[in-house]
């Protein structure tokens, strides 16, 4: 399937005819065209793609930040809305952890409730119980300074879970990771997933990371980013390490890295010529 | 600050107007604020008594900024390169700053006479600081990895210096250049208020005790294109020459 | 503890150094008097000193106060009001290119000769100074982290509460203390030109009287007053902006 759709009833989020053009005073870039997606509520999707195939300015339109360009339709929870009104709506996590300095753990993690207008001891409470899941008992009143490249990924992660809401996007979170924290990490997210049943959408360019952790993987093009591919990840649930190296894991892997493999020999080319 | 010589021009411009409208407008007395125009007709009539006043004061400057920025640069290179000689002299530095040294001027004048050498003491005094100190911790924010790297090339002392050390410093040093040459035209002012008989301080002075005010904006004017000027070269300079600020 | 032996060792190296060349020259008072002669007099015109140092102490502070607010509220209404600022900042920008000591005449014309003229024309050399550090401050927020904060729902006001001010802490406290040694010396130049009292009185009329020991022992004293303030203001950065 081409275009990203699956037979999935009542979805939380619909894109269909999404393209967002970027122009300047030399040069127009298609970053996106025609993307279609339906995500159902608790699914998690992984999205892959070679560097430059627009990953991130889809989240960025997702998360309200970005207006694509006028055609686009997008449905969320049924009902059409213009990008810009999704701000605020849905649970951004992107790149760089961007935790703030001057605050310490716990108040960077209770950040957008503030925001939201939360009082500072109802939102102590709300983050409290968490904190022992995301590993950072202990650290509540350091500063991120003080913490490892892990942890400050934990606190953003953490204060990404905070923020309730019904879409959850996480770009590249475990890019910066060592392979050894990497893993942790992934099994980790599925555990907070399972338990709090968000939906996510995660991007990364990571193809086993994306099978591992996804129940369905999209597959960019190179710019100008289209799905490719829309693969569904029967695997069974709860997910051990040792299916990394099964042969149903490694078919999997197979196909994706066909897709992807001509996908990044043009986005390279792309990126010398640029 | 980003905005361009033409914007300032503009924005000059725009209050120009809106004085003149104002001071016509509420009938304000010329003792108490002079119209625009009144202002223009004292330079226009003028031209070779200002010209005298800038041609003097900016001497004074430069010179003023070129001993200082050299000086300057000099100390600085030697702090950033030996940690011991910056412990010892380094807070001179910083207690040196905050003595007003303006208030020398009387003293300055004193020792070096009421020509020209007086105020360029007193530009070269105010630009050496932060000269000194930009240059310092400009030349000490090279990363240790490039500095490895260079080493790693077999490179020597004068090699990482004249390769690293100061393209690194580089846009910190503009930056105080900047600030130095303001600082040294403010010097250079206040230094003929001490004892002169020609340069922009001295005709600011004279028009204060006549009270002649269209004259004291006229010189405000002046001193105030002189500044935008003088801002606007080094940030053309700076542009053309320094372009990598950006990445550091 | 090293580095503070180092520190106050250079400075009293220099002391003890203007004393023994002083005294070894027999350099006459009126080209350099030794340190030692210098605080006698500070001691001795006491008196007078302390006046003038409360009258210029006064004029710089209070100046300084109302230069920095007014600073800082512009800087950030800028930021909430791009319109504002792209008329005002041409202009603040063209009016910071006059060197402060060329309203120095027009201040004392226009306020006379009391503090003040001097308050006036510290509020505009404390402003002009803070204001460049804080707009810089305020505008170079990583736009990263302002995107995930409007993420949230914020608006600019809590974008700015949240964001741009105690990520520009650090730029407007570099401001406030590059504006601490402009005020005493925006002060004392402008008492030099015409004031009742002050130090810059007491030194312009030293020197006028031909008394260059008490032009020096005020001298002294503003030194010692502007390095004591600008050490506060830096204690509170070290205390207060700690992340940097």
């Amino acid at each position: 399937m081409a275009n990203g759709t699956a037979d999935i009833a009542a979805p939380i989020l619909q894109l269909s005819n999404l393209s967002m053009t970027f122009e300047s005073a030399h040069v127009t870039v298609v970053a996106l065209q025609d993307i279609g997606i339906r995500i159902g509520r608790g699914e998690f999707v992984t999205v892959v793609g070679p560097s430059g195939c627009g990953k991130s300015t889809l989240f960025n339109i997702l998360a309200g930040l970005a207006e694509p360009d006028a055609g686009a339709e997008i449905r969320y929870h049924g009902e059409t809305k213009r990008a810009l009104e999704l701000l605020g709506q849905v649970a951004f996590m992107p790149q760089r952890d961007l935790l703030l300095p001057w605050r310490r753990v716990v108040d960077n993690a209770i950040l957008p409730l503030q925001v939201e207008g939360m009082p500072r001891a109802a939102a102590l409470k709300r983050a409290e119980p968490l904190f022992g899941e995301f590993g950072l008992s202990g650290f509540e009143r350091h500063y991120p300074q003080q913490l490892s490249g892990g942890m400050r990924q934990r606190v953003a992660l953490m204060r990404t879970f905070l923020f309730e809401r019904d879409l959850t996007l996480l770009d590249e979170p475990f890019g910066a990771l060592d392979a050894l924290t990497r893993s942790l990490m992934q099994r980790w997210l599925l555990e907070v997933w399972q338990k709090h049943q968000r939906t996510i959408l995660f991007i990364t360019h990571d193809v086993e990371e994306a099978i591992f952790l996804g129940d369905r993987v999209l597959v960019m093009t190179a710019r100008p980013g289209r799905i490719k591919l829309v693969l569904e990840v029967p695997l069974a649930r709860p997910r051990p390490s040792s299916m990394l190296t099964s042969p149903e894991f490694i078919a999997l892997k197979r196909q994706v890295l066909a897709a992807i493999e001509e996908e990044s020999v043009k986005s390279f080319q792309q990126t010398a010529a640029d | 600050m980003r905005t361009g010589f033409g914007a300032q021009l503009a924005a000059l411009a725009g209050i120009l107007m809106l004085w003149e409208v104002g001071v016509r407008a509420f009938g304000l007395g010329s003792h108490v604020m002079p119209t625009a125009s009144a202002v223009f007709r004292d330079l226009w009539a003028n031209p070779e008594l200002m010209a005298r006043g800038i041609v003097r004061t900016m001497t004074e400057t430069l010179l003023g900024f070129a001993i200082g920025a050299a000086i300057g640069f000099g100390f600085g290179s030697a702090f950033a390169v030996s940690r011991a000689f910056e412990r010892l002299l380094f807070p001179l530095f910083v207690l040196s700053q905050a003595i007003p040294v303006i208030a020398f001027g009387a003293l300055v004048v004193m020792w070096l006479g009421n020509g020209i050498w007086s105020k360029v003491a007193i530009a070269t005094y105010l630009t050496a600081f932060p000269v000194t100190v930009n240059t310092c911790r400009g030349m000490q924010s090279v990363d240790p990895q490039r500095l490895a790297l260079l080493r790693s090339f077999g490179a020597g002392g004068w090699t990482i210096f004249w390769r690293l050390r100061v393209p690194f410093a580089l846009p910190s040093i503009a930056a105080a250049l900047k600030l130095g040459i303001s600082l040294g035209l403010i010097g250079a002012i206040v230094g003929e208020w001490f004892g002169d008989t020609v340069g922009l301080g001295i005709l600011l002075l004279q028009a204060m005790y006549n009270e002649n005010l269209p004259r004291l904006w006229a010189l405000i004017l002046v001193c105030g294109a002189i500044g935008i000027f003088i801002y606007a070269l080094f940030e053309a300079i700076e542009r053309r020459w320094i372009f990598w600020k950006q990445e550091i | 503890m090293r580095g503070h032996v180092y520190s106050v060792a250079g400075p009293l190296g220099v002391f003890a150094l203007w004393e023994l060349v002083v005294r070894a020259f027999g350099v006459p008072v009126y080209v350099l008097p030794a340190p030692s002669a210098i605080a006698k007099k500070v001691v001795a015109d006491s008196a007078l000193m302390l006046d003038g140092l409360a009258m210029t102490l006064m004029e710089a502070t209070v100046g300084y106060a109302v230069g920095a607010t007014l600073a800082l509220a512009i800087a950030i209404a800028f930021i909430l009001w791009p319109r504002l600022e792209r008329v005002g900042l041409p202009a603040l920008v063209a009016l910071n290119s006059v060197p402060v000591v060329a309203f120095a005449p027009v201040a004392l014309l226009w306020f006379g000769s009391g503090p003040g003229s001097k308050i006036a024309l510290v509020t505009i050399a404390v402003g002009f100074a803070v204001f460049v550090n804080a707009h810089q401050g305020l505008r170079s927020v990583d736009e990263s982290a302002a995107n995930l904060l409007r993420s949230f729902g914020a608006g600019p006001l809590r974008q700015m509460a949240m964001l741009r001010i105690p990520a520009a802490l650090p730029a407007i406290m570099n401001g406030l203390r590059v504006a601490v040694v402009r005020s005493m010396i925006v002060a004392i130049v402008a008492e030099m030109l015409a004031a009742f009292k002050g130090l810059g009185a007491t030194i312009f009329e030293s020197t006028q009287q031909i008394d260059f020991l008490r032009a020096w022992a005020a001298i002294a004293v503003a030194s010692a007053a502007s390095m004591a303030w600008y050490g506060v203001v830096n204690w509170i950065d070290r205390r207060y902006v700690f992340w940097r």
